[in-house]
């Protein structure tokens, strides 16, 4: 068994050693690490003093209206007085969660359908992705604006749910029509001599080839994510439990400080275009990585 | 006794129809073939490209399924056997496949692609794997068992597929074309190994190969094909000495004889392969 333990860490390394010579992920990442970084510190800021710094019910008693950076505010507060700082750190917690969540959850159910209807065909292949097509075809935002009224009360799982099952068809076609390929493959075709049951080949035959794919638009979806999220958000329709970037700026816009307060405006705007970018950066690199066509030479 | 029985095999290929058209067409690939195997032979199934050969070797392990026909390997017909029947008679025939760089999946290592059969059939047993890969010449077997195909050279990959087909210890085993991707300097060592395997595992084979002096040296009998219909079947030496039908005598016609000024007449073919 070390032998494949060994195997393992040899093709790590050589993975490792291709994400190196790749300058959009190399950025990417550290975009990355340095919001991971925001997003571990925010129970540490918290801490300090919950009672000022606690990004949905603290306060700060000593300020009237929203003021400029201070020491003890390093970005300002808003206008009752709540640390904006901290507000940020916990949406880059939300961003994160939400963005990987959303991210993963498609992509599996994506993949999954992609697979069956790829792999199966005739009946399936109609059904599915005509559903596919039908959610693809409706427009996003509205939608979700529909089902979160629906629903009433908005909570993050909700939105999570809503995103993952709009963001699962673009995913689908892709792995479809990379099934669609694979399927007609001998390798696939020894395999159904060998006795191997469909199921089996789809999981072990099948899915390991697609991944490199898959994982490619994992880091897109969780583009749209975030994007949508602040969205959703901005519009009125996120957690009001909890603070995410998009509410940031939604109160900023409802309070009417967006002119006069550039501290409280920009902090979260820039935060979710840099989220997003460094996802999209690592995306495109591992495209680079998958697809050997656009290689530089 | 014949382990092999093949009777009336059809498979049709519908073609797009035109618009309007009322007549669906189609492309007789394999068009009522009937012949025989009997037991530890290897019969040699020649032929053009796309005349048929690999459409006959995929019915046979019923990769495809007959149009019409029977085939019955050791008396039990399987034409017209459903997907979820055949998972049993699977472990009694294999295949091993043209190209080796194609039929081994890329992400498994070679011990998991010769598990395959095994665990299909819920007998894995690692042992089993060893012997395999020891009988066809990869050795130490430790050293092959988690390697990935992309690690090894095209006679390796070539006997590993050979392994997969013969862990389960199948009776029948279908190969098609199995060396004509292989160079030219390892293509007898591959066919040695097969001739080698089919004593010592009593295995009736089905040969499929466009190469005369392959089928002479492999098979005990061969049967030529032309447009999906076999023309003319016998003893190997028989048929490629006295050839009795004319597509036969082109296609013997086109071996270069192995001297640079002698030069053959060529009989051309007539019939067209669609």
């Amino acid at each position: 068994m070390k032998k494949i333990e060994n195997k393992k860490a040899s093709q790590i390394r050589q993975i490792w050693a291709l994400v190196r010579k790749s300058t959009f992920i190399k950025l990417g990442v550290s975009i990355m690490i340095l919001f991971g970084i925001m997003a571990v510190f925010s129970p540490i800021w918290i801490h300090i003093n919950p009672e000022v710094y606690d990004p949905i019910i603290g306060a700060d008693p000593n300020v009237h209206g929203s003021v400029g950076p201070s020491l003890q505010h390093p970005l300002g507060t808003d206008d009752i007085g709540k640390d904006l700082f901290s507000q940020l750190l916990r949406g880059s917690q939300v961003a994160f969660m939400l963005g990987m969540m959303v991210s993963v959850f498609s992509t599996i159910i994506g993949a999954a359908i992609g697979l069956i209807a790829g792999y199966y065909g005739k009946i399936w292949d109609t059904l599915l992705m005509r559903l596919a097509d039908i959610i693809l075809t409706l427009p996003r935002l509205p939608l979700l604006i529909v089902i979160s009224g629906i629903f009433g009360t908005q909570s993050n799982w909700i939105i999570l749910l809503i995103l993952s099952l709009t963001f699962w068809p673009i995913i689908s076609r892709v792995i479809r029509a990379q099934t669609l390929s694979l399927r007609e493959r001998p390798f696939i075709e020894s395999a159904r001599v060998s006795g191997v049951g469909n199921t089996r080949i789809i999981v072990k035959h099948l899915a390991p080839n697609v991944l490199p794919i898959a994982f490619y638009y994992l880091t897109v979806t969780v583009t749209g994510a975030i994007l949508v999220e602040a969205g959703l958000s901005f519009l009125g329709f996120g957690d009001p439990s909890n603070m995410s970037w998009g509410m940031m700026l939604q109160w900023c816009f409802v309070k009417g400080y967006v002119f006069k307060a550039p501290y409280w405006m920009i902090p979260p705007g820039l935060c979710i275009s840099l989220l997003a970018f460094s996802f999209y950066l690592i995306g495109v690199g591992l495209e680079e990585m998958v697809n050997p066509r656009l290689k530089k030479r | 006794m014949e382990m092999l029985n093949i009777e009336h095999l059809t498979k049709l290929f519908p073609l797009k129809k035109k618009l309007f058209s009322r007549d669906q067409q189609y492309v007789h690939a394999v068009d009522d073939i009937s012949f025989k195997i009997e037991k530890g032979k290897i019969l040699g199934l020649v032929g053009e490209s796309g005349c048929g050969k690999t459409t006959t070797a995929k019915l046979l392990v019923r990769l495809l399924k007959p149009t019409s026909g029977k085939i019955y390997i050791g008396g039990e017909d399987i034409a017209g056997l459903k997907e979820e029947n055949l998972k049993k008679f699977r472990k009694n025939i294999q295949m091993i496949f043209q190209d080796p760089y194609e039929s081994l999946n890329p992400r498994l290592t070679i011990h998991s692609t010769i598990a395959e059969p095994l665990i299909a059939q819920g007998l894995y047993n690692l042992e089993k794997i060893h012997d395999a890969l020891e009988v066809v010449g990869l050795k130490p077997p430790e050293g092959f068992l988690y390697r990935y195909p992309h690690e090894l050279s095209g006679g390796q990959r070539q006997r590993v597929a050979i392994a997969r087909a013969l862990v389960i210890d199948p009776i029948f085993v279908v190969a098609d074309e199995p060396t004509s991707m292989l160079d030219v300097s390892i293509r007898a060592g591959v066919l040695n190994l097969m001739l080698a395997l089919r004593k010592s595992f009593d295995l009736t084979v089905l040969f499929v190969t466009h190469d005369l002096a392959v089928a002479r040296y492999m098979c005990d009998d061969i049967a030529v094909m032309h447009n999906g219909k076999i023309v003319e079947t016998g003893n190997a030496e028989e048929v490629i000495r006295n050839p009795k039908h004319s597509y036969t005598k082109a296609l013997l016609s086109a071996v270069p004889i192995p001297d640079p000024r002698a030069k053959r007449e060529r009989i051309r073919i007539r019939g067209k392969v669609v």
